[in-house]
């Protein structure tokens, strides 16, 4: 159960007190309380847990994305992780209750409880009744919500259907956030949202501002006779990291034309095929790259 | 001022001291009461760049009367949601005070829903007082709601910010006091606000915070706020902008800093009225970590991930003012 390794890995990143207070109020809202004494004890979580980032064992980084596949608390505070172990002990029995207790702390969250809520999604129980909350959270402009939804949360891929996951991969590129973190990213890419990125990119060149090539690995597998002057465009770009990631889209691309392409770069289709060239790989490299 | 054009211009020469803040360069300065919701992006970045690292924010009347309890609630939500954030991407440290002010506590059907939805909101992080609230026109139903708001504030064990107003300003400045005390609570627990040369002495002398608000036109203006401080020394005193919608200025503190520095008032007593001393009585709140204020800095402007730029936290990138180009 993820609950107990959340417990276990809370146990040995706050304090005693904290953690009896935890407890307490825990088995509180487990055994169902009224709604004020919920409200209260999640909003009064960082004062008792502190704010710290947690530790945690590479073991435990492990167990947790075998127990859900795509989850990762990795860089979370104490109190990020206190609230969301709080609200999956929440008692559910009542399903209309359980949706408007948690609906009512949204409304009136503070910035961080906003961040805990959703990063919770995916623990909640009666998953599809988040749906629409989910895509309001897409539609926030503050950076840390954004980011709670994005990375390492496998409620989008799971439960949004292609409108809305579409919405928040593009809002990613929009916002320039770390778009490989998002979990299920290359398995939901689809034909609509490549037709759509590529607008996006057409938009971005011509105000002469450049595109993270990471969204041509949402092309790839849609390359056709619409885009491919696109990734054509790319290749000849001169920009080593383009080349790059046009020969690794082409590399996904049944089309014709395109297997043509690749072929005509022996270097780069033989590190696709032993694999030393990948979208991660290319990541890595342009992080280096800007951080030197 | 003189009659004769000539004169009046140098007069006005002389009196007219231009904005530099070079001479409080490094300092840091804490406003704690400015209604971000009411000013600019371009504020926050002119504040953070005069020195000001934290601000707290009081609820406060829009303008115009809210009409339901859902407009005061997202507007409480944005005071710990959307402004919070907005402040941060600046490097400024945002808390904020919750309240239902004097005026619309005039509308008491709305007031009694209110009053239900407060205690939702004050527990949270980083509110760091009930405020700002008080009296407005002196009416009943203003008294009533700043009784009850009082006792709300006791139970949550926080500090009260109180809005003094500007009609009969000396007898509403003693009965909130009065009341405050007939309450049970501790002057200290008490900031009273938009203080001025004629409540000052009494507020000092019964034990509560005085706070003068550097306000044109309505309220202190900055160079009788120097003559306060050399007259009534620094002890709870604090300034703050209140700017708001009207006419009004986010770099009040700062502004007065520099000139209380022109005018020979020493470093230290600088350092207490226009940052220690708020952060000293607000923090009774156990709100206020001052760390937070570097840590909400930790602006990282230069880091470029496939050639964009990372803000961390959403960080906003700086536009160059002095070019016509816009890109």
């Amino acid at each position: 159960m993820i609950g107990n390794l959340f417990e276990e890995i809370i146990k040995q990143n706050v304090s005693a007190d904290g953690w009896n207070w935890l407890a307490e109020k825990v088995a509180l809202v487990n055994k169902g309380v009224n709604a004020a004494q919920l409200n209260i004890a999640f909003a009064t979580v960082p004062g008792k847990t502190g704010k710290k980032p947690i530790e945690i064992s590479a073991m435990q980084e492990k167990k947790i994305d075998v127990l859900l596949p795509g989850f990762s608390i990795r860089g979370w505070t104490t109190d990020r992780l206190s609230r969301v172990w709080l609200l999956m002990n929440l008692n559910s029995a009542d399903k209309d209750d359980y949706i408007r207790r948690i609906e009512n702390l949204f409304k009136a969250a503070e910035m961080n409880e906003l961040v805990a809520l959703y990063s919770s999604l995916p623990l909640l129980a009666y998953p599809d009744a988040w749906k629409f909350r989910c895509t309001e959270g897409i539609r926030s402009n503050i950076g840390t919500v954004l980011e709670a939804i994005m990375y390492e949360n496998p409620y989008p891929s799971g439960y949004l259907d292609e409108p809305g996951w579409n919405q928040m991969v593009l809002k990613a590129f929009f916002t320039e956030k770390n778009v490989e973190r998002i979990t299920g990213l290359d398995q939901r890419a689809n034909k609509r949202l490549a037709s759509i990125l590529c607008d996006y990119a057409h938009e971005r060149w011509a105000a002469h501002r450049v595109v993270n090539p990471q969204l041509w690995r949402l092309v790839g597998k849609f390359i056709d006779e619409n885009n491919f002057s696109d990734i054509l465009k790319l290749f000849n770009s001169g920009n080593p990291s383009e080349k790059k990631a046009a020969a690794l889209a082409l590399s996904e691309s049944d089309f014709m034309p395109a297997k043509d392409l690749l072929n005509q770069t022996t270097n780069l289709k033989n590190a696709i095929s032993e694999k030393t060239l990948s979208w991660n790989s290319l990541v890595k490299e342009m992080k280096n790259f800007s951080s030197n | 001022m003189s009659h004769d054009p000539l004169k009046r211009e140098k007069e006005v020469a002389e009196s007219f001291i231009s904005v530099d803040l070079e001479n409080i360069k490094g300092m840091q300065f804490f406003d704690p009461h400015v209604h971000m919701t009411s000013r600019t992006t371009d504020d926050y970045q002119s504040m953070a760049d005069a020195g000001i690292v934290g601000l707290i924010e009081p609820a406060f009347w829009l303008g115009q009367p809210r009409s339901g309890i859902d407009t005061f609630r997202d507007y409480y939500s944005s005071l710990i949601g959307w402004e919070r954030f907005r402040a941060s991407q600046f490097g400024i440290k945002h808390y904020c005070t919750i309240g239902l002010n004097s005026r619309e506590a005039n509308n008491e059907k709305l007031a009694e829903e209110v009053m239900e939805l407060l205690p939702l909101f004050i527990y949270k992080e980083g509110v760091v007082g009930i405020g700002e609230i008080g009296f407005d026109d002196q009416t009943p139903a203003e008294e009533k709601y700043y009784r009850l708001q009082l006792e709300l504030a006791k139970e949550a064990n926080l500090p009260v910010q109180i809005h003094t107003p500007h009609r009969d300003k000396k007898r509403g400045t003693q009965r909130s006091m009065d009341i405050a005390i007939e309450h049970g609570l501790d002057p200290y627990m008490v900031i009273v606000d938009h203080n001025n040369e004629e409540t000052v002495q009494e507020v000092l002398e019964r034990g509560f915070w005085a706070a003068f608000t550097i306000y044109p036109f309505t309220k202190m203006g900055n160079e009788r706020m120097v003559e306060i401080v050399k007259q009534y020394g620094t002890e709870r005193i604090m300034v703050n902008s209140a700017a708001d919608w009207g006419i009004s200025d986010p770099l009040a503190v700062p502004k007065t800093a520099s000139l209380m520095k022109l005018r020979g008032i020493n470093t230290e007593h600088i350092r207490m009225v226009t940052y220690q001393n708020a952060i000293t009585a607000f923090g009774q709140s156990g709100q206020i970590e001052e760390a937070d204020f570097t840590l909400v800095k930790e602006i990282d402007q230069s880091k470029k991930f496939a050639g964009n730029t990372i803000l961390r936290g959403g960080q906003q990138p700086r536009i160059d003012k002095s070019s016509i180009i816009i890109s």
